[in-house]
């Protein structure tokens, strides 16, 4: 069982009002703390997610305490670099939380006398010993604990896992890798670097990270699911007419598509992003939070879903628009993106859970660039009042006027029930109103960054929010066949201009299913 | 507060419980705005019923509207052309405080929104001798516009007062009401005459007026309708015999017995929000409810003016009547229609599967004086208009139960006082916790701590909230109490009108919904009346508590032996 829990007192439960007191839980306070020493090699270190998210998050969790006392931190990357270079690159990129600045320029420099750089090419045992010699020498004997995060492209992984571990293994504690997507193109070559991995890997050293699940909202979900009394009984296809997965981004490319162009909308946010928070959200109550339970009631959801079929999906690409002046550019406008490129900057899909819980229910899925909004949310709509007594109040539409649970994920996080209600007012007219809950507003306290937490459960070892690889071979093969016809039949997109609400598509799948997207109501 | 007005609201304020068509339909060229009509006989065509006006036939606006903007625009036929009828509204009691107060500015109001007919006339009647220029100067210092439309309003004053007129007379004097018969003619110029009476009268005079009003001064074209405000009655006994009095010279269907909290805003919605989301339905019993609170609270006491409330006391001056009916409401099982006949069927159902209270099951006190800071609150015996050794509850808390298959065993738990700590009335659902938690270490112990809990404050600042467990943002895993909210006043921007008004409106309409048929009153009266005779007959002491505070410590100890936390006084709040 992870610290996590077993640490939440009692006290801190009391202490539910003063919400800026720190998460004392995760302060280690046994003796192994000082026998043991976590190493973390950030490889790929020069790279623009080290820079902006995994240093950051590093020092934060510094700030916070949640780190054990002796730790320290190690840049590997192939350009030379001093100890004092890192250090100034990394200072650059270090904020102190908003709300607690007091002695943030000390604790800075504390931390980044804790970071060293080696040089080093991903592919050389040699350069990984000399690193390994390094640790050691900070280690000075104690149980040693070595965590790697691989921020490096995906052709290079398995080269530098194999040559972390074959020579920079931790010989007396705990070695775990860190790898984010893509986790391949597709299930061949998903399962190949699962079984590369797994030459030189265990499956529990192995963290695949999808940062989206480190979102405080997704995190919350379960919460909100599995303690609130009054969400239980409609958690089901009684009464949840269909559940809808909605990612936008309000920019495109912007000259960097290189990578995204391999790589399409879809398997870059649907696969992995929408497909974890469905699980999530859909899976039956597991036996505990442990994350083998979590994680086999998510294997379920996914292993009862039938693979996608092209009818259920819709694909667009944005192309360029004019507004006021300014000119955006077409995707394949984008220098590094082929201009005969098909690969989708937009897609929609319906997928299906074939189970007692959800049969029928449409679970939809919308993600794209380049559109009117940048949001992430996730739309529950609940069916219509059976023998409603005020139909007439309503018109003909009784969809309209339909509950409807919204969890924003981001930006401003929010969860709120749209309700039916009375028009204040003499007369009877009814209106959809808001329950809601802003988290700006009600929690003073800065949400941490997603890379926060998952690299501290990688520390502690909590998976929860990680993924198996039977989760990952079970999400690939929801999509691989799709992901094939597309390519295969090199499916033209529907083209949408940039910084609108996407291809006119995604309505036609909607209806087919009976469903309106929620964010394209004229409420919203 | 300033508010905003939509154009849009103004003109069909009222016209809301009416046909609702789309504007492009070969109906609309008969859509005559601002028009009154629904107290004229209807065109039949479009009615269900005549009680409630809903048309058989509602069809909707489908591609505009949206949350800011109603959907449907609400229309009505008049199939006689206007000024046909009048109305002649007659306020019995015309110098009282209720009647310059509430029942003056609540006509204005109506007048000023265009929901009154264009045909008619106020009249004060009181024993007074006063000229109607004095009745004008003496409501139009009480009148105010409604804060949101300025506008015109002095001239609309104006216009309202020409139509106000006074007689003076006694109230158990037939003759005197006969000549209030003959003014109303000469007002009514012999068309149509609808006419109502509201008695804002003490008790004791009801029946005299009642009896003087409809044989000298019933309409003999239209309709005679009266109100009449609480008490009705002191027991079981005494409210049948005012009951059967009147009767004696109205039907049922002549009379209005007002309970203002029905008329208010959270209080009409409470039903709306139940049956109109498919969230709550599933919820709204014994399997997932564990326990409902009533409470009722004044931060003053009887300030000098307590003598009619020593007859009477805390509960019946506010439970028996106010919060039984909001119960009822709550509990009720889904009536076959929103008509007031299958609404109040439902009702008293509900009341009458209830057992009478038990004196167990009560709680009563009385404040007592309390000095804070340098000043000196009296207490409730010190009020010059009550007697010293008075024994009159001024705070009750009870715990009730209805016997039916949804509600089995959820204890009911009302509570109301005077002269507490705060001034609000609210509803609040406790609902039972979650079986086999799987946070259960994230919250301790006491796993009732974490329940859910859905709040309806009636005032003041209408709100509904509804309390969820939610992750406390941050690393780590601390679970946390937070409001999914609807504060009206941050949501609608629109003066929420009195309570009067709405109930105004419904009697001139026939509207019956709101107000008490003599069954459900009966029903109230019997669950009440054995408890208030053993408090009485005994002479049983109430518990003393300071002015300002909590009230007794008693009602913990009652909400204990039910299992039940005041959600009110947890610390959250």
């Amino acid at each position: 069982m992870p610290a996590i829990e077993d640490e939440a007192p009692l006290k801190n439960l009391k202490e539910g009002s003063s919400l800026v007191t720190p998460p004392k839980e995760h302060k280690k306070s046994n003796d192994n703390d000082d026998k043991s020493t976590v190493s973390i090699t950030v490889v790929g270190a020069s790279g623009d997610l080290a820079k902006k998210k995994i240093f950051p998050a590093l020092f934060a969790l510094y700030y916070e305490d949640c780190l054990p006392k002796h730790f320290t931190i190690f840049g590997y990357a192939r350009s030379k670099m001093t100890d004092a270079e890192l250090r100034n690159m990394v200072r650059k990129t270090l904020t102190c939380r908003i709300d607690k600045r007091e002695n943030c320029g000390e604790k800075m420099e504390e931390f980044l006398s804790r970071c060293f750089y080696q040089s080093g090419q991903y592919d050389s045992e040699e350069n990984f010993e000399e690193l390994d010699k390094k640790l050691k020498e900070h280690e000075t004997g104690r149980v040693s604990n070595r965590l790697f995060y691989l921020s490096i492209p995906p052709n290079i992984f398995v080269n530098a896992v194999k040559c972390a571990t074959l020579s920079a293994t931790s010989a007396n504690g705990w070695t775990r890798v860190i790898v984010e997507k893509p986790f391949g193109r597709d299930s061949e070559s998903s399962a190949a670097l699962t079984s590369a991995l797994k030459q030189y890997l265990e499956e529990d050293q192995i963290f695949r990270i999808d940062h989206y699940l480190g979102k405080e909202l997704i995190e919350n979900l379960s919460v909100l699911r599995f303690s609130n009394l009054i969400f239980e009984p409609l958690w089901s296809r009684q009464y949840i007419r269909n559940v809808q997965l909605i990612f936008s981004e309000d920019f495109g490319t912007e000259g960097r598509g290189g990578y995204f162009d391999h790589y399409g909308i879809i398997r870059d946010i649907m696969q992995n992003h929408l497909l974890q928070i469905l699980a999530i959200f859909a899976m039956e109550t597991p036996v505990s939070l442990d994350a083998e339970d979590i994680r086999n009631e998510k294997v379920k959801v996914l292993r009862s879903m039938m693979p996608l079929r092209a009818d259920d999906v819709v694909i667009g690409q944005y192309k360029s628009h004019t507004k006021g002046g300014v000119s955006y550019p077409g995707y394949t406008d984008d220098k590094t993106v082929p201009k005969d490129s098909l690969t989708p900057t937009f897609a929609a899909a319906a997928l299906f859970i074939n189970n007692a819980r959800w049969d029928g229910v449409p679970f939809l899925m919308k993600a794209g660039k380049a559109l009117h909004n940048r949001r992430a949310e996730i739309r529950v709509q609940f069916r219509h009042v059976p023998g409603n007594l005020y139909n007439r109040s309503f018109g003909t539409d009784l969809d309209r006027a339909t509950n409807e649970l919204v969890i924003r994920v981001q930006p401003d996080e929010a969860i709120y029930l749209k309700i039916n209600n009375k028009v204040p007012g003499l007369g009877m007219r009814l209106d959809r109103s808001n329950l809601n809950l802003l988290y700006k507003a009600r929690y003073s306290k800065e949400i941490p960054c997603a890379y926060e937490r998952l690299l501290l459960d990688a520390i502690e070892g909590e998976r929860r929010l990680f993924i198996r690889s039977d989760e990952l071979d079970a999400a690939w093969s929801l999509f691989t066949p799709l992901l094939k016809e597309l390519d295969e039949k090199k499916i033209i997109p529907e083209y949408y201009p940039y910084g609108s609400r996407g291809p006119v598509g995604a309505h036609y799948l909607a209806a087919k299913y009976n469903v309106k997207w929620g964010d394209l109501g004229v409420e919203e | 507060m300033a508010k905003v007005f939509s154009s849009f609201h103004v003109e069909n304020f009222c016209f809301t419980r009416k046909l609702t068509i789309l504007p492009n339909s070969p109906h609309f060229q008969k859509w005559v705005p601002n028009i009154f009509s629904r107290i004229e006989p209807r065109n039949h065509l479009f009615e269900l019923r005549s009680s409630n006006g809903y048309p058989l036939n509602a069809v909707s606006l489908q591609d505009e509207g949206s949350a800011a903007n109603p959907l449907v625009q609400e229309v009505d036929f008049p199939e006689f052309e206007k000024g046909d009828s009048t109305l002649s509204i007659t306020v019995v009691g015309a110098s009282g405080d209720l009647a310059k107060k509430k029942i003056f500015p609540a006509l204005f109001a109506l007048y000023y929104e265009d929901c009154l007919p264009e045909n008619f006339v106020v009249f004060g009647y009181a024993r007074t001798k006063m000229k109607d220029e004095e009745l004008r100067n003496m409501i139009s210092r009480t009148l105010t516009c409604r804060i949101d439309k300025r506008e015109n309003c002095g001239d609309k004053m104006e216009q309202f007062l020409k139509r106000c007129f006074y007689h003076s007379g006694q109230y158990n004097s037939e003759e005197h009401f006969a000549e209030l018969n003959c003014k109303l003619k000469e007002k009514e110029g012999g068309k149509l005459s609808n006419r109502l009476f509201y008695l804002s009268i003490p008790p004791n005079i009801f029946v005299d007026v009642v009896r003087c009003a409809s044989t000298k001064a019933s309409s003999t074209t239209g309709w005679t309708r009266v109100i009449v405000e609480k008490p009705f009655g002191r027991d079981s006994e005494s409210s049948s015999e005012l009951t059967r009095c009147l009767k004696q010279y109205l039907n049922e269907d002549q009379i209005f017995r007002i309970d203002h909290y029905l008329g208010k805003e959270l209080v009409e919605n409470l039903s709306v929000l139940r049956f109109s989301n498919l969230v709550f339905e599933p919820l709204w019993s014994r399997n997932y409810i564990r326990n409902v609170q009533f409470i009722f609270s004044e931060d003053f006491g009887t300030e000098g003016r307590g003598g009619y409330f020593d007859h009477y006391g805390i509960i019946r001056d506010i439970m028996q009547n106010h919060l039984l009916q909001i119960l009822a409401l709550f509990a009720m099982e889904t009536p076959v229609s929103m008509d007031a006949e299958d609404i109040r069927n439902e009702k008293v159902k509900v009341l009458r599967s209830m057992k009478p209270l038990q004196l167990e099951d009560v709680i009563v006190g009385q404040y007592k004086g309390h000095k804070k800071g340098d000043k000196l609150y009296p207490g409730y015996t010190d009020d010059p208009t009550v007697p010293n050794d008075s024994v009159t509850p001024t705070f009750a808390a009870a715990a009730l139960f209805i016997n039916n298959a949804r509600w089995d065993g959820v204890p009911f738990l009302m509570k109301a006082g005077k002269a507490l700590h705060t001034k609000g009335a609210e509803i609040r659902v406790q609902f039972r916790h979650v079986p086999g938690n799987l946070y259960k270490r994230n919250f301790g112990t006491d796993l009732d701590k974490a329940t859910n809990e859905l709040v309806l404050r009636v005032q003041p600042d209408e709100a509904i909230y509804l309390k969820i467990n939610n992750k406390v943002p941050g690393l780590g895993m601390r679970l946390d109490r937070s409001d999914l909210n609807l504060l009206y006043k941050a949501r609608y921007t629109r003066e929420i009108p009195d309570a009067y008004e709405r109930l105004l409106l419904d009697a001139v309409e026939g509207e019956r919904r709101l107000f008490i048929r003599s069954d459900e009153l009966d029903a109230a009266w019997a669950l009440f009346t054995p408890l208030l005779k053993e408090l009485e007959e005994r002479k049983i002491a109430p518990e003393l508590y300071p002015y300002g505070s909590r009230g007794p410590v008693g009602a913990y100890y009652l909400a204990a032996k039910h299992n039940v936390r005041w959600g009110d006084l947890t610390g959250e709040e």
